[in-house]
């Protein structure tokens, strides 16, 4: 065979199986398919394998090379090394958590190499010998490798249409489960390897074939069904706080209705008076009830009011619900709270409605937690304008806050272990591009804004 | 002399609230005016191109059936990123935290009680003093940010230091009393902001006049509020031959 030909079997089979492997993995983690990150990785990992090979052609002489031990340690070092480097570019090119893109470039692996190792099997029991070397070698590499990127484009397809991403990510929700997603995927990737190392001379007949194939499923649809269940005890999760968050907008709307009537009360009474007044012709007396009183209404339900009408500016319910939560929080502190929002909000910021809400109600505790015992103030701003929802938090404090320590990691001024809340705000926001924020201090007070672009449609 | 401007529909608040800001301008000598009415946002903005920047803007929060007082004053500040705005409403439960926060508004008077009307006045002319003479005058430089569609001067003074952090180009810019996170390159800054500004690190970029020590031996570079960025050991060769 002519070495041109064979370079570009090599270069054709890298660009597939990296095609294949990065189309599948981006599925997974339901994000849409770029050529640049395509084409780093493409460089990565294909670096990464002629390195591999030529250190073991170098180092190491044949017989050891081909012995199972090392072709199963070469196995474990390239796969691991080609999914760490995928993982590495999902979280650098689509923010991605790494671990995350780790498991699905794993996942990916296993896919692929399945369809890819049964139909190179099958090439080489059943196909005819071929006398031609470009036959053979069409039959059992480029085939298998075109059927793997079949299979992976086929799964992708299915997985972003199903929106398998959500649960996904649901799968990773606490360190025990991201342990065990890990480590399954981890061992699914090298099962092919360990297959080949432990039944070194396995002849491939239909059960064989039957045994793994039925294992490969429920292993696929028991991880399906993990992570449906565990996104349907999020949803309930989510709803159970959905609940209290109403139940919280109902106390608010009741202490209003209370005041009203006391204020009805109030109003009956002091008309009687002025009745009382208009009658004796006490014209001073009047005037004198009318500049006491011109502010008594603003006074006793201005504020309610105004903060109910901010409240109905905001449309997107999750958010209204967090931030009557919170106001209800802080009245319950005897925080002295302020809500302004101008015009109605949007729903289409590019911040995932979740990650927002979780973004602001870090901001919020935080405010909660800085202000001092007494004559505590906290003040809530949004502002919809035409190309982003501006978000500030602003709140007085009891010791003024070191800009410079809460740029580092883990801050907090009530001591140790508490301080997660800012770095994981920041790690929301780093997913989003484009956004700005701003920390400031001034007049005594600590100011935390956010600025998100909405979405270009 | 730094100019005036109302901006108000109702003719009756106009003339009353010129006459109380000239006499407030009287009594505490102050080098302002001429003070110009204007009652409608399209005419003052008109004005404003005419005379220096920066000026004191008094404005009425809502014209029926035009734009809003915050779109006016967002255009305002477009043209005079430093002016004072201060705004006039019929009633007190105006959003005033979002025009604090958003515009700089330094005040706002409510309508009404001509003596409150005075007192209030008098205290914004007194901080507007107080600010313009914190203010070193004239010659200061300015660093220019392009956020969204609003642009910031931020005196080169008050820069201590922008940080690159890991992903996606994003700056973090350490200024005296603020953090200010966006997307932008340090290459922008360095080209932007020139020798008064040192790299002294890949993802560093220092403002010389901040800048107390530099430790050799630790490869670190101390600033004045005694925050820390890292030496590397190219700005540190280079440091060494600048030296010697």
């Amino acid at each position: 065979m002519p070495f041109s030909f064979r370079i570009s079997v090599v270069i054709f089979v890298f660009i597939l199986s990296g095609l294949g492997l990065f189309w599948l993995c981006v599925g997974i983690v339901g994000k849409k398919v770029r050529i640049r990150p395509f084409l780093i990785y493409a460089v990565c990992s294909s670096l990464v394998n002629v390195m591999v090979v030529l250190l073991s052609t170098w180092l190491i002489d044949e017989d050891v090379l081909f012995g199972p031990y090392f072709s199963l340690l070469f196995a474990v070092a390239g796969y691991t090394v080609g999914a760490a480097a995928l993982g590495i570019v999902i979280r650098k090119c689509y923010g991605v958590p790494f671990l995350q893109g780790l498991t699905a470039a794993m996942l990916s692996h296993f896919v692929i190499n399945t369809a890819d190792d049964v139909v190179a099997t099958a090439a080489a029991t059943y196909s005819p010998l071929f006398g031609g070397m470009y036959l053979y070698t069409f039959i059992t590499i480029i085939l298998p490798k075109l059927w793997g990127f079949f299979i992976a484009f086929l799964a992708a397809y299915i997985l972003r249409k199903s929106g398998f991403y959500r649960y996904f990510a649901a799968l990773f929700s606490s360190r025990f489960k991201t342990v065990v997603m890990v480590a399954v995927g981890w061992i699914f990737m090298l099962f092919w390897s360990f297959i080949d190392f432990f039944y070194p001379g396995a002849e491939p007949n239909m059960l064989y074939a039957l045994f793994f194939f039925s294992l490969i499923t429920v292993v696929l649809l028991w991880i399906q069904f993990m992570a449906m269940y565990t996104a349907g005890q999020e949803k309930i999760h989510v709803q159970e706080e959905t609940i209290a968050q109403q139940q919280s907008h109902m106390e608010l709307l009741e202490e209003l209705q209370q005041e009203i009537r006391a204020f009805r009360h109030d109003v009956t009474n002091l008309f009687s008076g002025l009745t009382l007044q208009a009658q004796e012709g006490d014209l001073d007396g009047i005037q004198e009830f009318m500049k006491k009183t011109s502010s008594y209404f603003d006074e006793k339900l201005g504020n309610e009011i105004k903060q109910m009408d901010c409240l109905n500016n905001i449309k997107p319910y999750p958010i209204r619900s967090l931030l009557t939560t919170k106001l209800a929080a802080m009245r319950q502190k005897h925080i002295q709270s302020a809500l302004e929002v101008l015009n109605p909000v949007q729903e289409k910021q590019v911040m995932e409605t979740a990650d927002f809400l979780r973004g602001l109600g870090i901001l919020i505790d935080n405010a909660i937690e800085a202000v001092p015992f007494k004559d505590g103030q906290i003040r809530l701003v949004l502002l919809q304008e035409e190309r982003e929802l501006y978000v500030a938090v602003v709140n007085n404090y009891e010791t003024e806050p070191d800009l410079n320590a809460i740029a580092e990691r883990g801050y907090t001024t009530k001591g140790s272990g508490r301080g997660t809340g800012l770095s994981s705000y920041r790690k929301i926001i780093s997913r989003y591009p484009g956004c700005v924020t701003r920390t400031y201090l001034r007049d005594g007070f600590f100011v935390q804004e956010l600025r998100m672009p909405m979405q270009s449609v | 002399m730094i100019p005036v401007y109302i901006c108000d529909d109702e003719q009756v608040i106009s003339t009353h609230l010129k006459k109380i800001i000239s006499d407030q301008i009287m009594i505490l000598g102050a080098d302002m005016g001429p003070v110009r009415v204007a009652d409608n946002p399209a005419g003052l903005l008109d004005m404003q191109r005419q005379d220096t920047v920066p000026a004191v803007y008094f404005l009425d929060i809502d014209f029926p059936g035009q734009m809003s007082g915050l779109a006016l004053a967002q255009e305002l500040r477009r043209y005079d990123p430093r002016g004072f705005i201060v705004f006039i409403t019929a009633h007190g439960d105006l959003a005033f935290e979002t025009f604090r926060l958003r515009l700089e508004a330094l005040d706002y008077i409510v309508k009404g009680d001509y003596n409150a009307m005075s007192v209030r006045v008098r205290e914004c002319f007194e901080s507007i003093q107080e600010r313009l003479h914190d203010e070193p005058s004239g010659q200061g430089n300015y660093c220019t940010l392009k956020l969204f569609d609003t642009v910031r001067h931020i005196p080169v003074q008050d820069i201590l230091y922008f940080e690159a952090l890991g992903y996606k180009h994003t700056l973090r810019l350490h200024l005296v009393n603020e953090l200010l996170e966006f997307n932008n390159s340090l290459d922008h800054f360095e080209k932007q902001l020139g020798e008064n500004f040192w790299r002294c690190h890949r993802g560093f970029l220092v403002n010389r006049a901040h800048v107390r020590t530099v430790h050799l031996k630790e490869q670190i570079v101390e600033l004045d509020t005694g925050e820390e960025c890292p030496l590397s050991r190219k700005a540190k060769t280079e440091y060494r031959a600048g030296l010697s």
